[in-house]
């Protein structure tokens, strides 16, 4: 990597002006550490964030909850009243990673880490993500991309978090130019969705400070599929969310990761949701709508009987 | 005639490894650990291209960088400067100069401050299929990317597949696997005046050595090796390499030690790796479910190793066919290296075997399925010999075969369970009859033994404490071992599961000889045990060394084995759940029981991981390894190893056998059967990803051609 200066904010104008000159902010550094070490970024200055004032808290409300960026992945997989509350956001923190980066990863981070793609990563091939003038995986090893995209690359959101929180309609606040910007999911990510450089809709400068996740659906769950039974990579996650009365389903609402640049959701099908008692059928016919229109690539058709078991499964999991 | 003692306190029982508390609190010292005075880092410079012509290179700005002290060629490309000769790179990852410095961000930035002038050449090939075409880019100039292959004939396939009952075809795949051992390829080497110091991650300390004088056109006793401890070995460590030979001319120019440990990264790349396998099987049985004719077309690739240029050979492309635990009359058999431009094959633990037994266990059960006989019976009629036989009857009775096999894809449910099991035959195994080694027998009745083997982490020098042990009337921990370096009467490399069955006659002729010598000397008739500090004493001054050899009667080989695997397959998505592995297997007499079931349960993780993840990557655009770290490049983790049942048969009257490398051979035909009974279809290629497992059900739509 190249040298880099570093330095610690205290507050939240001065962390704004450092990262200011081609900086980076540093939080948990599982991802940033990985890209700087492939030259895939080269800042002039890490601005560490882990002193900023209130990121590190959880605020319980009986609207909403306040989940602080710092606040790491193994706190919320480790927290009985997330658990409770936000059950789905709970399984998605357990599988992400492994323990040692779940201890050090934070919520911040894992919504604004980049592109997993292997073209995207490897030293030696300069794919569109990262300024070339093609996406090698539209050609070549597709396996683990997407069957939805905006633009010509198609490397999918890998984040956990960002499925589960697209599911339970929570907003990510980011702090823009000063001012606190609310971005539903669909909104943090729609940068990836247009343009191949971008892998979410963050500009430099801009740093997410927290999450806030609106407690009205009290039934949430997640499921991902790995090649792996541990620290592997989602290939498929669904995360799904509603209140449930007498078995039926109220405004849910269904995020599919890893087959889009953004949390896949597919408004028909949860307006098709509400009000219905969820059976197996019903979740057969939303997850036909969540994914119709699927293009899949040569090696990753299986996207789509796996998203639709996981779409179906996922859903059947709310009744608890 | 030299025998094994009938009743033993350790031989055949469980020792803990002897080394364990050094290993466990850190206090070991690995190659990657040592840290001489004023040593250096080294790093390679690779090439970026799967096919280039270098047009000039120049070290001296890298040189001229903060903290380097000196940077050297790739060897190759030394040699070839030499002659006047093209500077030709053929694969992604090919070595090309080498740097020391006092820190590794000083050396990275040096690799990027070396000036390489090249020519790229976008005529490459990196997939198999590919390089087959009669048009495809020629890897070697002067050769065509196949090698020769004229097919071997016994009797007559034509006819007898005429006088089947049953004939399946098929078409079993395996892919190129990576080694991966914890602790990568590399070493510490320093050399002075004095000569060469090295201390080297290697399965063979003598093979680096001579590779090295080599190489370094030095005198052989101007190198030493030393190999304390090591992180595993695999069959790729067994010679110094480009990486050690420019650590120690690194060493040279810059006049310090240099540890040149290998990346992960680099891995990926260059340290040689398992061919993949096509194989293209039509078998078929008679009425009487007995195998009557096979014909087996198979192409790999051993990377730029293959093709006409490199005789058609290349490190395990060559399988076993057909399957040695089985015998077919009628055979035709033909086989084919393909180079592509990529990183060369090496030894891999049990080469050819794993893809031999995954392609031929594969075709007995779909040979099995379509007779309508049971797998298990239908083995044990056709295996050669009567230790499988009765690997299979035992196997079978303790998985509870019986019970748990059902018809293929009979399971109810989305989740279907299925069993499936698989031989191995490791026709090696046996000494090497040049092994020797001493003691030393000290007056005061210590003991230690000096052997120019090393351990790999197999428990080698818990073998040597363990029958110098019981020969001597000791316990394992009145027995100092000393191996790991080249001062030390040489022993023989860790690899072809040889070891045991080399030092352990060897130790059993030092043991056989000091009792003797010690006998003389003190005048007591049995040194043995509570006599052993008496005769000692008499020694006098003097110590007592004793030098042994290999000796004939104690060691034979072949080793045998069978595995059996229960699985489960979810048939939405497609996810392969091993549950269970059951393991029989034999190595003549046991010497460690424990480590022994080490090295089984090792092997079948090892072999869980080539039936389920791991694959060797390439992309064809721009002809990199795309999945050159653990994050893509899969390994079975805790997660996902299964209960694994070891069943050890003792046969102390054979001998000592080797075992590390059988015990891996059939885990993956085992776990491909499994899978293909649970689900009724078979899935053809390893890994057997759930992609593929979603693939043999049909359920994956075709791609959308106007996007890719």
């Amino acid at each position: 990597m190249k040298a880099f200066q570093y330095a610690t904010a205290h507050s939240f104008d001065s962390a704004r002006e450092l990262v200011a000159d081609n900086g980076m902010y540093l939080a948990g550094g599982n991802d940033t550490l990985g890209l700087l070490k492939e030259y895939l970024v080269s800042p002039n200055i890490l601005v560490n964030i882990k002193s900023l004032p209130g990121l590190d808290k959880i605020e319980r409300g009986s609207d909403s909850w306040k989940i602080g960026a710092l606040v790491t992945v193994a706190q919320i997989e480790n927290d009985p009243q997330i658990a409770k509350t936000f059950p789905g956001l709970q399984q998605a923190a357990a599988e992400v990673g492994s323990q040692q980066i779940r201890n050090v990863a934070s919520v911040g981070g894992n919504l604004a880490q980049h592109s997993r793609c292997w073209y995207f990563r490897h030293r030696d091939t300069l794919c569109m993500k990262k300024g070339g003038d093609l996406c090698y995986a539209r050609h070549g090893e597709n396996r683990y991309h997407s069957l939805f995209t905006g633009n010509t690359c198609i490397s999918p959101v890998v984040s956990n978090l960002a499925t589960a929180f697209a599911a339970l309609d929570a907003k990510a606040i980011v702090l823009r130019d000063g001012k606190e910007t609310p971005m539903t999911m669909a909104k943090l990510y729609q940068g990836a969705w247009e343009n191949p450089q971008s892998h979410n809709s963050l500009k430099p400068g801009d740093l997410i400070v927290r999450v806030e996740i609106p407690t009205a659906r009290t039934s949430s769950a997640f499921i991902q599929m790995s090649d792996k039974q541990a620290f592997d990579w989602a290939l498929v996650s669904c995360a799904a969310a509603a209140n449930l009365s007498g078995g039926k389903l109220n405004s849910p609402r269904v995020a599919v990761g890893c087959i889009s640049p953004v949390p896949w959701q597919v408004e028909a099908a949860n307006q098709f949701l509400d009000g219905k008692e969820l059976t197996d059928d019903v979740a057969s016919q939303a997850a036909d709508m969540i994914l119709k229109g699927a293009e899949p690539h040569e090696h990753n058709g299986y996207k789509i009987p796996m998203a639709h078991a996981l779409i179906r499964r996922t859903l059947l999991k709310l009744k608890g | 005639m030299p025998s094994w003692p009938a009743e033993t306190k350790y031989i055949s029982k469980n020792t803990l490894r002897i080394d364990a508390p050094e290993k466990v609190t850190g206090r070991a010292r690995y190659s990657s650990d040592i840290q001489e005075k004023g040593w250096l880092y080294g790093m390679i410079l690779r090439s970026k291209w799967p096919a280039a012509k270098i047009k000039s290179i120049n070290l001296d700005k890298a040189r001229q960088m903060p903290g380097i002290k000196a940077a050297v060629l790739s060897p190759a490309i030394e040699e070839r400067q030499k002659n006047g000769a093209d500077l030709t790179l053929r694969f992604y990852g090919e070595e090309i100069a080498a740097v020391a410095g006092t820190s590794k961000s000083a050396c990275i930035d040096a690799l990027k401050a070396i000036e390489v002038d090249v020519e790229p050449n976008d005529n490459f090939v990196v997939l198999e299929d590919d390089a087959k075409a009669p048009d495809a880019p020629r890897v070697w100039a002067d050769a065509p990317n196949v090698g020769d292959s004229k097919p071997k004939e016994t009797g007559d396939v034509d006819s007898a597949f005429g006088e089947c009952a049953a004939v399946i075809e098929g078409f079993y795949t395996t892919p190129v696997q990576i080694h991966n051992p914890m602790e990568t390829h590399g070493s510490t080497t320093s050399w002075t005046d004095a000569g060469v110091t090295c201390w080297s991650s290697t399965q063979g300390i003598t093979s680096v050595k001579n590779g090295l004088a080599g190489a370094l056109n030095l005198d052989h006793d101007k190198v030493r090796v030393i190999t304390d401890f090591m992180g595993g070995g695999f069959g790729a460590k067994f010679n110094p390499g480009p990486h050690t030979v420019m650590a120690a001319k690194l060493s040279q120019a810059a006049k310090a030690p240099v540890r040149l440990m290998l990346t992960r990264f680099d891995q990926a790349l260059a340290v040689g790796n398992r061919p993949s396998s096509f194989q293209k099987i039509k078998m078929g049985a008679t009425a009487d479910g007995m195998l009557h004719a096979f014909e087996f077309d198979n192409y790999g690739t051993a990377g730029i190793g293959g093709g006409a240029a490199t005789g058609g050979g290349g490190s395990g492309v060559t399988l076993p066919a057909p399957y040695p635990t089985y015998k077919v009359p009628n055979t035709r058999v033909k086989q084919a290296s393909v180079a592509i431009n990529a990183g060369g094959a090496t030894a891999f633990r049990a080469p050819a075997h794993p893809p031999g037994c995954y392609g031929f266990e594969s075709a007995m059960d779909d040979l099995a399925v379509k007779l309508g006989v049971d797998p298990v019976e239908f083995r044990i009629k056709n295996a050669v010999t009567e230790i499988h036989k009765k690997e299979f009857k035992l196997g079978a009775e303790k998985f509870g075969w019986k019970d748990k096999y059902k018809k293929p894809g009979s399971s109810a449910g989305v989740v279907k369970t299925g069993v499936g099991c698989a031989s191995a035959a490791w026709p090696a195994g046996g000494p090497n009859n040049k092994t020797q080694g001493e003691a030393q027998i000290n007056p005061d009745g210590s003991i230690e033994f000096r052997l120019g083997v090393q351990d790999i982490g197999t428990g080698s020098k818990t073998v040597i404490a363990i029958i110098a042990a019981d020969l001597l009337g000791l316990t394992p921990e009145q027995i100092t071992v000393k191996v790991g370096d080249t001062n030390y009467p040489p022993g023989p490399g860790s690899g072809g599961s040889t070891t045991t069955a080399s030092i352990s006659p060897t130790i059993y002729d030092i043991c056989t000889k000091a009792l003797t010598q010690l006998q003389t000397q003190s005048g007591i008739a049995d040194a043995r045990g509570k006599n052993w500090k008496a005769a000692c004493k008499k020694l006098g001054v003097s110590p007592l060394v004793v030098h042994g050899n290999w000796i004939e009667g104690l060691s034979t080989k072949p080793a045998y084995g069978v595995q059996f695997a229960e699985v489960d397959v979810d048939t939405d998505t497609g996810l392969v759940t091993v549950k269970k592995i059951v393991a029989i297997h034999d190595c003549g007499l046991i010497v460690n029981q424990i480590t022994t079931e080490s090295q089984i349960n090792g092997g079948i993780i090892m072999g869980m991981g080539y039936a389920l993840f791991e694959e060797r990557v390439m992309d064809d655009l721009s002809g990199v390894v795309l999945n050159p770290n653990f994050e893509t490049y899969k390994l079975a983790t805790m997660g996902d190893i299964p209960e694994i049942e070891v069943t050890l048969l003792n046969m102390p009257e054979r001998g000592v056998i080797g075992i590390g490398e059988p015990a891996t051979v059939p885990t993956a035909a085992a776990i491909g059967n499994a899978v293909a009974n649970a689900i009724g279809v078979r899935v053809y290629s390893l890994p057997i990803t759930p992609a593929k497992v979603l693939a043999a059900l049909g359920k994956v739509p075709k791609a959308n051609s106007a996007t890719t």
